[in-house]
């Protein structure tokens, strides 16, 4: 259910390494518990993330929440096209529902998250 | 005292409550209006944005007919003419209400400007010219009020550099418009502006937030709102100059170096208020530190039986506390000083879209008084109402005392939260705790059952906020 290939955050978001840069997103059992996505508040390309830190916030039907990141660095690309269609969140949230692209400032903190297993299984453990 | 003579200088929110209160009091009153009756608030304030801000919101609406399920055959536009029509034909008929209740009650109406001969004398001159007419009263009050206020490096010229009684009325609608000061008066436009379809609105404000008489956590929802509609909001900026072009552009340059070109400027930092050319020198009134018109508690100004009241005289600069005012003033004049005028309840609303309804205490208020505090919260999209009516956005928030339990300020963004924030100011004049208010059943499905929730919040027993880990 959760792809294989990438990492996952406990504050349900995901990471696609590719070189010294990650692709962010929020997981399919984090868009299906927030529900209708209508609004989301994305940052500025060149401003910095912090590990565990808020990236921005998505507003849907039932609630607020903040996307937090998985890692510390600088954001690189931002997925303009969510400020107009941030329902791609819910219809896609490992594809075309990305969020950010980071340039990692230290890429050791990829090793403090979880891969497609362990990831599901701490989904279950905390229904 | 049937046979007081009052004389009242200015027919604004303030002037006219006055005068009719005085009225049914018995006494003989004289009203000198030298623009119009309604003052600003009815003429260039209150009233005109109010039909503005319908106007938007049924725009908005029409935008968003398909998530109602409504499909629209061609699309709709804002004619402005049609918008400005409407807008004097709402002014007129309001005038012509408070004109006519003067004449019911035997209220004279003398217009022209008002200056003091003496402590208990006011020459008139007369709007449409003729003979100066000369009023002798046994008190006066002066209910002058307050004007846009300009930055003199970049006055008003009300064609590029604009005050919001030119804002009220436009030809169409601007597609760039700078907004100096991000208060009350600037959101309020950049939302009609905006929502009426402005391309570009953007909001420069000196201090780190917009909103700043509201509590924070209303300006950073504020903010967000605003980012959703695409208006650009720069806090912690001052204007050093603007700029009008050959091109008919205006420039604005900002400290640091960022330049921004617009159709238009709107300068909205506050009002100035109304002392000049009133010869309060031959009446012994006397100005206070911030050149406002000095009175005591019972609104009486250095001169006595000359009392003082609304926007002139400082203090809160809101329509319903001048008319509050106003009441007070002619109790006292009526009946010897025997009301001293009590601001401790104070609701306001901002007609932001969407709305803001607020009363009492913010938290840093709280903080800076030293008061033990607790707080609760409930966002508007946990409501049932919200959900049917798909206005989501927006939370109450509820400062209560931890000791008394007793509702110290209420603060709510959302749809109709300018009017449902009474059910909060009634219970702050009757020293409710959190618990009565929350005791007390709401109807449901109604927007006012976020006041209960966010009451129960203070206590971490809201039944519609799921439980905190």
């Amino acid at each position: 259910m959760n792809p294989d290939n990438l990492k996952y955050h406990k504050e349900h978001s995901w990471v696609k390494v590719d070189g010294n840069r990650v692709t962010i997103g929020i997981t399919d059992y984090a868009q299906e518990s927030l529900g209708d996505i209508v609004y989301m508040d994305l940052p500025e390309a060149d401003s910095s993330v912090e590990v565990d830190g808020e990236i921005g916030e998505i507003e849907s039907t039932k609630a607020t929440s903040s996307v937090i990141s998985p890692i510390t660095g600088t954001i690189v690309k931002v997925n303009d096209a969510l400020e107009d269609a941030p329902e791609t969140i819910n219809e896609d949230p490992y594809g075309k529902g990305w969020i950010v692209v980071v340039e990692m400032d230290n890429a050791s903190e990829l090793g403090g998250l979880m891969d497609a297993e362990e990831y599901a299984k701490f989904v279950e453990d905390n229904k | 005292m049937a046979d007081t003579k009052i004389a009242i200088i200015g027919a604004g929110p303030g002037g006219y409550v006055a005068a009719i209160r005085a009225a049914q009091l018995g006494a003989k009153v004289t009203v000198i209006e030298d623009v119009e009756v309604g003052g600003t608030c009815l003429n260039r304030g209150c009233i005109p944005t109010k039909t503005l801000v319908a106007t938007t919101e049924v725009y908005e609406k029409i935008k968003e007919a398909a998530s109602f399920g409504i499909e629209l055959e061609g699309g709709a536009r804002v004619n402005v003419p049609k918008v400005m029509e409407r807008q004097g034909k709402v002014i007129g008929t309001l005038v012509k209400g408070i004109r006519g209740l003067f004449k019911m009650h035997g209220i004279e109406l003398i217009e022209g400007r008002g200056a003091f001969v003496d402590n208990r004398t006011i020459e008139v001159t007369p709007k449409g010219g003729g003979d100066k007419v000369t009023v002798k009263a046994d008190k006066v009050i002066i209910a002058t009020g307050s004007r846009p206020a300009e930055i003199p490096t970049f006055p008003f010229d009300h064609e590029k550099i604009i005050s919001s009684d030119d804002a009220i009325c436009f030809k169409e609608v601007p597609r760039r418009i700078l907004i100096v000061g991000a208060g009350v008066i600037g959101c309020e436009f950049a939302c009609i502006f905006k929502g009426m379809g402005a391309e570009e609105v953007t909001m420069v404000e000196l201090l780190p937030r917009c909103l700043t008489t509201e509590d924070a956590d209303i300006s950073e929802l504020m903010a967000k709102e605003l980012k959703k509609k695409k208006i650009k909001l720069i806090t912690n900026s001052k204007i050093e100059k603007v700029a009008v072009n050959a091109d008919g552009t205006v420039t604005s340059f900002i400290e640091g170096g960022t330049e921004i070109v617009s159709d238009q400027v709107l300068v909205s930092i506050g009002r100035a208020l109304n002392t000049q050319g009133l010869n309060l020198d031959k009446a012994g009134v006397n100005l206070g530190k911030r050149g406002e018109i000095a009175v005591n508690e019972y609104l009486e100004t250095s001169a006595p039986g000359i009392y003082g009241i609304g926007d002139v005289i400082g203090g809160i600069l809101l329509a319903h506390v001048a008319s509050a005012e106003g009441l007070v003033a002619v109790e006292n004049i009526m009946h010897g000083n025997v009301r001293k005028m009590d601001y401790r309840v104070v609701p306001a609303g901002v007609f932001t879209i969407p709305e803001i309804g607020s009363v009492g205490l913010r938290e840093h208020e709280a903080h800076a008084k030293g008061i033990k505090i607790k707080v609760g919260k409930f966002q508007m999209r946990g409501l049932g109402k919200a959900q049917a009516m798909n206005e989501l956005a927006g939370m109450v928030k509820v400062i209560a005392d931890a000791d008394t339990d007793k509702v110290l300020g209420v603060h709510i963004m959302g749809a109709h939260s300018t009017d449902f924030i009474h059910e909060a100011a009634i219970a702050m004049a009757l020293g409710a705790t959190t618990k009565q208010v929350a005791e007390t059943i709401h109807s449901h499905p109604t927007l006012a059952e976020s006041v209960m929730e966010a009451m129960e919040d203070v206590h971490g027993m809201a039944v519609h906020v799921p439980p905190q880990k």
